[in-house]
């Protein structure tokens, strides 16, 4: 029977997409696992990739602007009939649902900025909130760790099954793109673990399960709510790593996400040639301005000093683009667009999601749009789209009292800013010392791409917003 | 010299279970046994009682037929046939072992074993065996009381008991935990004058205080003479037995000695490697390694409860980690128990004797408001559950009653499973059968059972 290529959902927010490119012409014989289409949505460009040996049915022109879900081709077979519309009824009950089990979108289009992270679609749950997946699936993802909530079903009505688990395997090797992340609604945990984790307040999304296959257990939150009381929390995006158990002697398989950030970091210092510079930014004005701002704003942002961060780096890169860029082999791209990734720690590791246009986005904005995407990050919601297009990081270690450090570029972006804490420093007035408030900030660059002189020219200019923060509200 | 990854002294469910398991993982495994497969269980313990104790609940149902509307007259007891059939199951079932040994190319020793050192097995008759691990699996026997020293062909353990050449007139019978009040009932339902004593203050002292006082009332109207609080304060005889408790003398033709086990460690060699035993039992951890590494426990040997099905989960766990697995451990508080008296005994986790402070709410449905139970005339019954008051989690199920060893793993599954009272209650439970009244209990417990 002929399979339906479907316009893949690639986010929470994804509204509407299109075909902008057909890889495999109308007619033409692809393989399972060769891209055939280019998608493009509002936020991503992402290529698509077969999921069955044929010849693809094109249904749609590039350029149409179509709904997730949406059939825009057929693999068939020689000698198969091929719809000229969308199948009805059958195994396309719910096309919505289907196409994330039919379709795989690839890491991003090379022309597109990498998330440090990146993460495949996630299957749909069924009406009941269970994802439906075969035991035999289920046992071979939890031997080879692969988180089967991210992967698509290609079994009965968008069932996973082994054969799904087998190829996230081979996938997971080659581009390491899996990410172990718990999707709210698909957690697997006891009803006593679920209903002891409501009760104290427990997100199982942030909870290691010991049990069966992974699954929570009692014991596990209660170990997760005894050691909360323990978390720094910070002002800015903060770790909840209340829940991750590191025993004396246990030895943590490299898989998943510690796999990928293992591979990303390594590659990053191999491949670049960057260096770190702090400078210290005077900010009694600074939290004068967020204390009003956070009493002003109540209800609707709380904006966090990492925000102001966030804000004064995006004004920065506007001035500098050069700190803006992609190195390639033969030129220095400087990006169009500003968006800036924010590093946020989660139990498994580190999620990068992006704050998108973030020159364009008032204070305001930012501070609700990063503390959408540090919670999105921690419930394990984020979509693809979170994560596509960074061209510049900020990473903060402030919350834990860390003064100074060297943060590591997220390829293939040219520099990665890190917010330090605040500190009681001194200034002089004449020949007397003042009291003030003040944080370092730390860059590291790729020297590439830009030399010390222009690299500490940005650093000065987000210092300077910084130290006049009522130029970051305009 | 042989060589093999993996050792297993004894032959019974610890040792045979874990030697099939660690087969399927792909280990060359060696079983030593001196006796038959199957171990105490399937030969000298759960399995052939239970076809004895089958026969039994048969001659009470034929004697209790005239009720239904049945008359059986003339019925007897050919004591001969029922042990003989009693072998045969046991014979059956042991050979099945055997099968399965030869099916997962298991090499078996039917000799003794000792430890000569870590890694080294040495065998009474084929030399010695290398292996990366050893697994003792060597059970455990019949305790015998210190002060008593007569010696009678007359005083059994279980073993005799369940091969009896006559059938006393008067039995006594010591210790009334499973193994007494099981051949207390046996013996009771064939005629014989049972006397059960107990040392400690309840029958059946391991499950939960309310059971027992229903066992021993149930048991008493059998015609069990039961004297709890009560020592065995002295024997002897020879043909004739003289007991001596509760400051009295009293005549016996027979007496079964089930007072518990004592771990099987003779001549094992423990000494050797440094193997101590504490509290008469090899100390294992969660993966049932012993204090030597390389050298694992398993079953009896390894601690109460001594159960088969403890043995036989124990042997998954162990074959596992010598696999190099990493198995969940074994939760003690989550292996049921069950007594194949009339009425029939089973339960799982906290007694409520036990939750101190713990806020809990307790469950009880009689089988009484069991439509099953009244209708095959299943007599006298209790379902009782425990839950945390605070989390729902199910902490105990406690039963009594005709068919309940068959009932209690659905409370098992529930306890491993982590369910709460709600999912309990969520469940649908077929009509009309035994396990409503487990449905029963658990609405009980919240207040709100249907058919009470």
């Amino acid at each position: 029977m002929p399979k339906e290529i479907y316009l893949v959902k690639v986010g929470m927010s994804m509204t509407e997409g299109m075909v902008s490119e057909w890889y495999i012409p109308d007619g033409g014989a692809v393989k399972k696992g060769e891209l055939v289409y280019a998608l493009e949505t509002e936020k991503v460009n992402l290529d698509v990739d077969a999921e069955a040996d044929g010849i693809v049915k094109h249904l749609v022109e590039p350029g149409v602007m179509l709904a997730p879900g949406d059939v825009v081709g057929y693999i068939y077979l020689d000698g198969e009939s091929v719809p000229e519309g969308p199948l009805v009824g059958g195994a396309a009950e719910s096309p919505a649902e289907n196409a994330e089990a039919e379709a795989e979108p690839v890491a991003a289009a090379p022309a597109q900025p990498q998330p440090v992270v990146a993460t495949i679609n996630p299957a749909e749950p069924s009406g009941d909130g269970r994802l439906k997946s075969s035991p035999a699936a289920r046992r071979l993802a939890s031997e080879i760790g692969v988180d089967i909530t991210r992967l698509a079903g290609s079994g009965p009505g968008g069932r996973i099954i082994e054969r799904d688990v087998e190829a996230a395997r081979g996938q997971s090797a080659s581009s390491a793109s899996v990410v172990p992340m718990k999707q709210a609604e698909n957690i697997h945990a006891s009803p006593l673990a679920r209903r002891i984790a409501a009760e104290r307040g427990v997100n199982l999304a942030a909870v290691r399960g010991s049990g069966p296959g992974g699954r929570i257990i009692q014991a596990d939150v209660e170990a997760a709510s005894s050691q909360r009381g323990s978390n720094v929390s910070g002002a800015a995006p903060s770790s909840d790593s209340g829940a991750q158990r590191y025993l004396p002697g246990q030895s943590i398989p490299l898989k998943g996400m510690r796999r990928t950030i293992a591979q990303r970091m390594h590659e990053s210092l191999k491949e670049t040639a960057q260096l770190s510079m702090d400078m210290a930014a005077t900010m009694d004005d600074a939290v004068k301005l967020r204390t009003q701002l956070v009493k002003e704003w109540e209800g609707i942002a709380k904006p966090t000093f990492t925000d102001l961060v966030i804000r004064a780096v995006a004004k920065a890169l506007r001035e500098h683009p050069q700190m803006n860029s992609q190195f390639q082999t033969d030129a220095i791209e400087l990006m169009q667009e500003v968006h800036v990734g924010l590093a946020v720690a989660v139990p498994e590791g580190l999620l990068v999601p992006v704050i998108r246009h973030a020159d364009q986005l008032t204070l305001q904005e930012i501070a609700i749009e990063s503390a959408r995407l540090a919670n999105a990050a921690r419930e394990g919601t984020l979509g693809l789209d979170d994560f596509a297009g960074g061209t510049f990081t900020v990473s903060a270690l402030g919350m834990f009292g860390v003064n100074s450090f060297t943060p590591i570029i997220n390829r293939p972006q040219s520099g990665i800013l890190g917010v330090n804490q605040i500190y009681d420093g001194l200034a002089w007035d004449g020949d007397t010392p003042v009291k003030t408030k003040q944080m370092n900030l730390s860059l590291t660059w790729d020297h590439r791409v830009l030399d010390g002189a222009p690299a500490a020219e940005f650093l000065a200019t987000v210092v300077e917003l910084l130290s006049e923060p009522y130029r970051l509200l305009v | 010299m042989k060589e093999f990854d993996c050792v297993i002294i004894g032959g019974g469910p610890g040792g045979y279970a874990a030697a099939i398991r660690a087969a399927q993982e792909g280990l060359s495994v060696a079983l030593v046994e001196k006796e038959a497969l199957g171990g105490t269980c399937l030969n000298w313990g759960c399995i052939p009682t239970k076809s004895l104790l089958h026969a039994a609940d048969v001659l009470r149902q034929t004697r209790d037929a005239e009720a239904l509307g049945v008359s059986i007259k003339g019925v007897d007891i050919d004591l001969a046939q029922m042990v003989k059939q009693s072998r045969d199951a046991a014979n059956q079932l042991s050979n099945g072992i055997a099968g399965l040994m030869r099916k997962h190319k298991i090499t078996v020793f039917k000799e003794t074993a000792e430890i000569l050192g870590v890694g080294q097995v040495g065998l009474s008759e084929s030399g010695e065996l290398l292996a990366d691990a050893i697994v003792i699996a060597t059970g455990a026997t019949p305790r015998k009381l210190p002060h008593i020293d007569c010696e009678s062909d007359r005083i059994w353990s279980a073993r005799e008991a369940m091969t009896p050449q006559f059938l006393p007139k008067r039995l006594l019978i010591v210790g009334a935990g499973a193994i007494g009040v099981e051949f207390a009932s046996l013996y009771s339902a064939l005629g014989t004058k049972v006397t059960l004593i107990e040392a400690a203050a309840n029958v059946l002292p391991a499950e939960d205080e309310e059971i027992s006082t229903l066992a021993k009332a149930a048991l008493s109207e059998e015609g069990i003479e039961i004297h709890t609080n009560t020592p065995l304060d002295a024997l002897s005889g020879k043909k004739q037995l003289q007991a001596e408790f509760a400051g009295q003398t009293k005549r016996f033709d027979a007496c079964i000695m089930s007072v518990g086990v004592t771990a099987n460690v003779e001549e094992l060699g423990l000494d050797r490697v440094g193997l101590m035993l504490e509290r008469g039992f090899l100390e294992v951890d969660c993966h049932q390694q012993t204090s030597v590494p390389g050298i694992y426990a398993i079953g009896d040997v390894a601690g109460v409860p001594c159960l088969a099905h403890k043995a036989t989960h124990e042997a998954i766990v162990v074959a596992e980690v010598i696999a190099g697995k990493n198995p969940a451990p074994l939760h003690s508080e989550r292996i049921p128990g069950c007594t194949y008296s009339s009425p029939q005994v089973a339960s799982i986790g906290l007694r409520e004797q036990d939750a101190g402070e713990r806020n809990i709410r307790v469950g009880r449905f009689p089988f009484y408001a069991n439509g099953k139970a009244v209708a095959s005339h299943a007599g006298e019954g209790l379902i009782k559950t425990i839950f945390d008051a605070d989390t729902g989690a199910l902490l105990g199920a406690h039963m009594i009653g005709e068919g309940v060893t068959e009932l209690i793993q659905g409370f098992a599954i529930a306890i491993t499973l982590e369910t709460t009272e709600q999912e309990l209650m969520e469940t649908v439970f077929p009509h009309p059968t035994l396990s409503e009244a487990m449905h029963e209990s658990v609405l009980q417990a919240f207040g709100r059972p249907i058919h009470l």
